[in-house]
């Protein structure tokens, strides 16, 4: 109003005292933001914040700490679709897993915490109801990336959703039915029945075969391969691939990293030495067993896909592995690997990369389905011939 | 002013290569050593010939059309001149090339007929090349990236692939010709002397096609059926521990589930037969040297020297493993 009737004097004005009110806008908020600033600075270097666990945090800390978490879980989850997680095979490798991965800090359900873990802050929470708490997706999200400040660590296996997933099967079934804990169906097992493993005077293959098996006791999960009279050479290898981290598994990195070099040696020859037990059938043998017979022994020229067995069989350098026996759902899990580039940081590894991606998905069913019926005597190159060149 | 004097010199400094490189022969057309590209030859030398002859005619009759006397220019600018030169010649010069072109490269095949049974066939890999020579008595013997060749004979050879669209070319010898997806192609080769020389495809078939060369080697009637007859034989036997070290590395590390070594457990079709690597006069299709430290190198670090090759990468061994089957697959003769 004063600007259209008060003329060209009357504007200048007013936009004078316009630009000066914004000057003492401009000035207070930089001055306060020095206050603050300062404030902050002694507050700090003087010690007063307390960073100790012992001290809970503020409510209001909590609240928006807890509130950026669940933000950031439930949005960064958004785009996770879940596989089929009603599957045996998947929860007992997960029920393993977080036996020696999970229980030390988050406790299990008929083992209270440690009292040294519950002091942590935030405590790890017990994961019984995990599942209510959290959508699976947001889970595996959690299980794979880890929560920053919390002491909850990401997947060591690059690339491995596979397990991670296994896992979440787990914390599932562990709410669904808790009576059905695998872990509970395998210790009535066990102290029904003798455990020869216990017997022996080495090192405690214990943590090998509550997955593995052991003598005269098959994998627990079709998952899991068949160690029984496989390659000691190659179990050698493997193990050291493991703990190098160039074969990445958030489930055998922990493991291998605490054998000692003897260990490795032992439980090498320790699995090479067993008979395999395993049924041979697996859920995933679904290919056709004549396709996948031509391919393991003749494979395909036109399609660049050498056969399997010239390599994985009793002609072969111990350093392969032999395939025969091991189950077609694990076969399948290990080319999936290879096919995703997962597979290829080792030197044997980088061999089988690029035929891995030759094969076509019916050629891959066909295929581990043949190899997962033939039996293991058949493919031991260790059983045919002692040592390769590397070991005279 | 220096960037165009700059570009002048570089343009000397080519114009000095070029004709140093076609010095060597191996692989230029301009020095035939075969019946095929001796036609060639001459039909190329006659066009060119020709085609000069045109060029200075047109030129001069355009300087005279110009600057020329007075009486030329009329002698030129009459209809005379525009039928005669401009419609008659090219008829008359062109007709005569066109038939001597048909005659020369004997139109219509027939060479290709005469020349009976394809004894060779050759396939196109990428990146190298499947040979297979019939002998007498039908067997099928197979080599790789070299191809032999009796001297004075025509020899018909069929040309296939398994992949992509190739092309043979050993200009020495010959022309172009494409190998075709579904379709078996025939050439025929004759040399006219012993010696060696070098081919190369000729049709982009994906990023290592530069490295798909061959050599063809032509020999006297006489030692090239020797020669046929000692690649017909089973690989030879290794004699020193090394050697035998070596095979025993080759068998046990997978690598006869991809090559051949007759003789041995070896029988596989996806990569080339090793028989008689050790006598040909190249490696991995004329991109190395053929000795012990590129057997080694290939095996070890095959993915740089040729990418996306079909081998994967073998890095397994320890020095001594690789020593040995360097210099056992290096002594198959």
């Amino acid at each position: 109003m004063i600007v259209r009737t008060g003329g060209r004097r009357a504007r200048a004005r007013d936009a004078a005292v316009k630009a000066r009110s914004w000057r003492v806008a401009a000035i207070a908020v930089a001055a306060s933001a020095g206050v603050l600033a300062f404030v902050g600075a002694v507050v700090i270097v003087a010690g007063v914040y307390n960073v100790a666990a012992s001290v809970e945090h503020l409510y209001v800390t909590d609240r928006l700490i807890e509130f950026t978490l669940h933000r950031s879980i439930s949005v960064r989850s958004a785009s996770i679709e879940a596989p089929s997680l009603e599957d045996d095979d998947l929860v007992r490798l997960g029920a393993e897993h977080f036996s020696s991965g999970c229980a030390p800090c988050h406790g299990n359900p008929d083992r209270p915490q440690n009292p040294i873990v519950a002091r942590m802050y935030p405590a790890p929470p017990p994961l019984q109801n995990a599942v209510s708490d959290w959508a699976v997706e947001e889970l595996f999200w959690i299980v794979k990336h880890g929560i920053k400040f919390t002491g909850m660590p990401a997947w060591p296996g690059e690339g491995r959703d596979d397990e991670v997933w296994a896992v979440v099967a787990y914390l599932r079934q562990l709410e669904v039915s808790p009576a059905d804990d695998p872990r509970h169906l395998r210790e009535r097992e066990q102290a029904s029945g003798d455990l020869p493993l216990a017997a022996l005077g080495e090192p405690d293959v214990e943590s090998c075969a509550r997955c593995h098996g052991g003598e005269g006791s098959p994998p627990i999960s079709d998952r899991v391969p068949v160690l029984h009279g496989q390659n000691a050479r190659y179990l050698d290898r493997a193990l050291h691939e493991y703990r190098d981290g160039t074969r990445a598994s958030g489930i055998m990195a922990p493991v291998a990293a605490g054998l000692a070099p003897g260990e490795i040696d032992y439980f090498a020859r320790y699995y090479s030495s067993l008979t395999s037990t395993a049924s041979g059938t697996s859920k995933a043998a679904s290919g056709d067993v004549q396709y996948g017979r031509e391919i393991a022994e003749r494979g395909i020229p036109a399609d660049g896909i050498p056969p399997c067995l010239v390599c994985h069989s009793g002609r072969a350098s111990a350093a392969f592995p032999a395939l025969a026996g091991l189950s077609a759902t694990y076969l399948n899990g290990q080319l999936d690997l290879w096919r995703r580039g997962l597979r290829d940081r080792t030197t044997y590894g980088a061999i089988m990369a690029p035929i891995a991606r030759r094969l076509a998905p019916e050629q891959i069913d066909a295929v581990t389905t043949y190899l997962s019926i033939l039996a293991r005597s058949e493919g031991s190159a260790e059983s045919v011939r002692q040592g390769a060149i590397g070991d005279d | 002013m220096t960037s165009n004097r700059r570009y002048f010199v570089s343009l000397l400094v080519v114009a000095a290569i070029l004709p140093a490189s076609a010095c060597d022969h191996v692989q230029s057309a301009l020095a035939p050593r075969g019946e095929e590209a001796i036609a060639i030859d001459v039909l190329f030398w006659t066009v060119t010939i020709t085609s000069v002859t045109v060029t200075v005619l047109v030129t001069g009759l355009t300087v005279v059309a110009l600057w020329g006397p007075e009486r030329w220019r009329v002698q030129l600018s009459q209809e005379r001149a525009i039928y005669g030169g401009g419609l008659l010649l090219p008829v008359v010069v062109l007709s005569i090339l066109l038939i001597w072109a048909l005659f020369i490269l004997e139109a219509g095949a027939s060479r290709t007929r005469t020349a009976g049974e394809p004894a060779v066939t050759i396939t196109g890999k990428q990146w190298w090349w499947k040979v297979a020579y019939r002998t007498a008595d039908g067997r099928e013997i197979i080599s790789a990236n070299e191809l032999r060749l009796p001297v004075g004979e025509a020899t018909a050879i069929a040309l296939k692939t398994d992949d992509v669209i190739h092309s043979f070319w050993a200009p020495q010898l010959a022309g172009k010709l494409d190998m075709i997806p579904g379709r078996t192609n025939v050439i025929v080769l004759e040399p006219t002397e012993p010696g060696v020389s070098r081919g190369q495809c000729a049709e982009y078939c994906g990023g290592a096609h530069a490295l798909m060369a061959f050599h063809v080697v032509a020999m006297a009637k006489a030692d090239y059926e020797a020669w046929l007859a000692r690649e017909a034989v089973p690989a030879r036997v290794p004699t020193t521990e090394k050697q035998r070290a070596g095979q025993r590395v080759f068998l046990e590390n997978g690598c006869g589930a991809c090559h051949t070594i007759r003789g041995t457990d070896a029988d596989g079709t996806i990569g080339p037969d090793l028989t008689h690597v050790g006598s040909r006069l190249s490696l991995a299709a004329a991109t190395l040297p053929n000795d012990e430290q590129a057997f080694a190198r290939w095996i070890t670090n095959n993915q740089h020297i040729k990418p996306d090759n079909l081998m994967p990468p073998f890095k397994q061994f320890a020095p001594e493993e690789l020593t040995a089957v360097a210099s056992y697959l290096d002594s198959l003769e």
